[in-house]
């Protein structure tokens, strides 16, 4: 027996400690290595975590797994010390931000890493220029994308709106009762401008300089020169083309070339449509609609009376029913004033054939 | 022409007829002068888009000084026709209008003369009158020509005084009315007129306010023997 047992003590030494080894494996497995999402979860996911800055503001530090969930970033195997740069493991180096807002700005820095393009952009915006006056209230990244529970922008559109809105309140209110904004809220409808659309993305300018003003009826000409999309809601396609050779239109686009700094009043399409409150002409509350034209047109031509607005062709072009002066004006210098010149020509043409033939004969011997 | 003939000219001139005053040269000087001050200050405000029009009018500042000489020369234009229509207005009443350049039936048959002889049909021009069709057509062209540049000017200078009486559509169509006739009537000064009064023959009539003997013969012969002769012409004659 006993030279049986000295025989079976290695293979039972093996076996005992492969079994002891064996249950090291699924151990290590439920501590997970740090810095995996895992990791942290298996902290922040417990309920009530809160953090306090110094101004004794504190916050919640719980993030919840159904929040990571609908992350973009962790639904593709970012981890959160991709963002967290300076928290890499357990314990976290002392975190000294003075209120929860530098915390959030200070955090805004990792976008750069990945997104720089859009970061340097965003550096050109209106709102960064805020922030560096000394608004910390300004959007920055987080503030619209939001930072545990990213999404892919532009799902859906009206999210857009809905998230300057949480800022621009007042426009979302006008923008949501204008021809655009109804579409969108009300329909889902994809095709009408959002904020982003018109005022662009990251690098989002300031709208009142002279610079966005001349450049502002070739944004919305982007849709309304387009047919197709003009052809599905029964609406022109020529309005920006006839802008172009109108009074208004020619002395924008000599401003926008020549002059691009220098303020000029020549209506660009939001003088008269509006900008957030864009109605549908018909509509009767809209700049545009025929009770409110005059006085549209009255905010730069004071002294109009009621017939002014017969002198607006309203971006259509020369026809008998609705501009019969202009029709037979341009019908007499299209046709019978060519036809008079032609005539002259011909004259001339023939005396002059006549004349060089006198000439010729007389010098003959 | 050789020089000889050159000459004979000269030696022929001394007898000179009167053709036109004191003020109707004085009339054709300003109408001559505001008429191109308006086409120069008028061609680059209609050519706005382009770029040899932004480069005259390179600061807005240049555009309001080029609007300021249109409208100063608009002005002169305007008392122009104001002095003449005025004048003849007058004179119809007085029953003391000339009359010269009232278009006739016989300028009709006039012009069908000179397409004959244009077309090699006829070997004769037909024999005109102080004034020959070809200077009524230029008078009467010029006349309407200006005034409808004179209104359509002045409604798109003060398109809001302008709308108060007056139905707003006339405003875009005085605007087209404007930039068309003004380039149909350049078109017809340079093809017509610079052809009949430089090319054809040079005459400076206008300048100098008479004609020579044998300008009277070649190219109004009525009027040279009604003047003359004391002959009338005849009525219906070609």
């Amino acid at each position: 027996m006993t030279s049986l047992l000295k025989k079976l003590t290695i293979p039972i030494l093996l076996v005992v400690s492969l079994v002891f080894f064996l249950n090291i494996i699924p151990a290590s497995a439920i501590s997970p290595n740090q810095g995996t999402e895992e990791y942290c979860l298996s902290c922040h996911g417990e309920q009530d975590l809160t953090m306090t800055f110094k101004d004794g503001e504190s916050t919640s530090i719980t993030i919840s797994k159904e929040m990571l969930d609908h992350s973009i970033h962790s639904s593709k195997g970012i981890e959160c010390v991709a963002c967290h740069q300076t928290i890499q493991k357990y314990p976290h180096p002392a975190q000294n931000f003075a209120s929860k807002r530098e915390l959030s700005i200070a955090y805004y820095e990792a976008c750069k890493a990945c997104h720089s393009g859009n970061y340097e952009k965003a550096k050109d915006s209106i709102h960064a220029s805020i922030m560096d006056a000394g608004n910390l209230a300004t959007a920055i990244c987080t503030d619209c994308h939001g930072a545990h529970d990213i999404s892919a922008a532009m799902e859906p559109k009206s999210k857009i709106s809905a998230t300057c809105g949480k800022c621009h309140d007042e426009i979302l209110a006008t923008y949501t009762k204008s021809v655009h904004g109804a579409a969108l809220i009300n329909e889902g409808n994809q095709d009408v401008p959002v904020c982003t659309d018109c005022h662009g993305v990251h690098n989002i300018v300031d709208p009142r300089t002279v610079d966005f003003r001349v450049q502002s009826p070739e944004m919305c000409a982007k849709c309304h020169s387009d047919p197709e999309l003009m052809g599905k809601y029964g609406l022109s396609s020529d309005v920006y083309s006839i802008y172009k050779t109108s009074w208004h239109g020619v002395d924008v686009s000599v401003y926008k070339a020549k002059w691009p700094t220098i303020w000029h009043d020549s209506a660009v399409c939001t003088d008269c449509h509006g900008i957030h409150d864009i109605g549908k002409t018909s509509d009767p509350n809209s700049m545009v609609s025929p009770q409110n034209l005059l006085s549209t047109c009255q905010k730069c031509h004071p002294g109009a009376g009621p017939n002014w607005t017969g002198a607006w062709t309203g971006h259509n072009k020369i026809s008998l029913e609705r501009t019969p002066i202009l029709f037979y004006v341009d019908a007499f210098y299209s046709s019978f004033s060519p036809f008079v010149l032609w005539v002259c020509v011909i004259y001339v043409l023939l005396q002059i054939i006549r004349q060089l033939f006198d000439r010729v004969r007389r010098n003959l011997p | 022409m050789t020089i000889d003939n050159n000459v004979s000219d000269i030696i022929e001139s001394q007898k000179t007829y009167k053709r036109f005053g004191i003020g109707q040269r004085l009339e054709h000087y300003i109408l001559m002068l505001s008429s191109t001050v308006l086409l120069l200050t008028g061609l680059p405000q209609k050519y706005r888009d382009f770029s040899w029009s932004q480069i005259l009018l390179s600061t807005p500042e240049r555009l309001e000084f080029i609007r300021l000489i249109h409208h100063i020369s608009a002005i002169a234009l305007t008392l122009l026709a104001v002095y003449h229509f005025g004048k003849a207005i007058i004179k119809l009443f007085q029953k003391k209008l000339s009359g010269d350049m009232l278009i006739t039936w016989q300028d009709v048959l006039d012009a069908f003369g000179m397409m004959k002889f244009l077309l090699f049909i006829k070997k004769e021009k037909p024999k005109f009158g102080k004034f020959n069709f070809e200077q009524k057509v230029t008078y009467w062209v010029v006349a309407i020509g200006f005034v409808l540049m004179i209104l359509s000017g002045f409604i798109i200078w003060f398109p809001v005084g302008f709308t108060q009486w007056f139905p707003g559509g006339a405003v875009p169509a005085a605007k087209l009315m404007h930039s068309s006739e003004a380039i149909a009537a350049a078109f017809f000064i340079l093809i017509w007129h610079i052809y009949h009064v430089h090319i054809e023959r040079l005459n400076l009539s206008i300048f100098t306010g008479k004609l020579t003997e044998k300008e009277m013969k070649e190219y109004h012969k009525k009027e040279y023997d009604r003047v003359e002769h004391s002959v009338k012409p005849k009525s219906g004659a070609k």
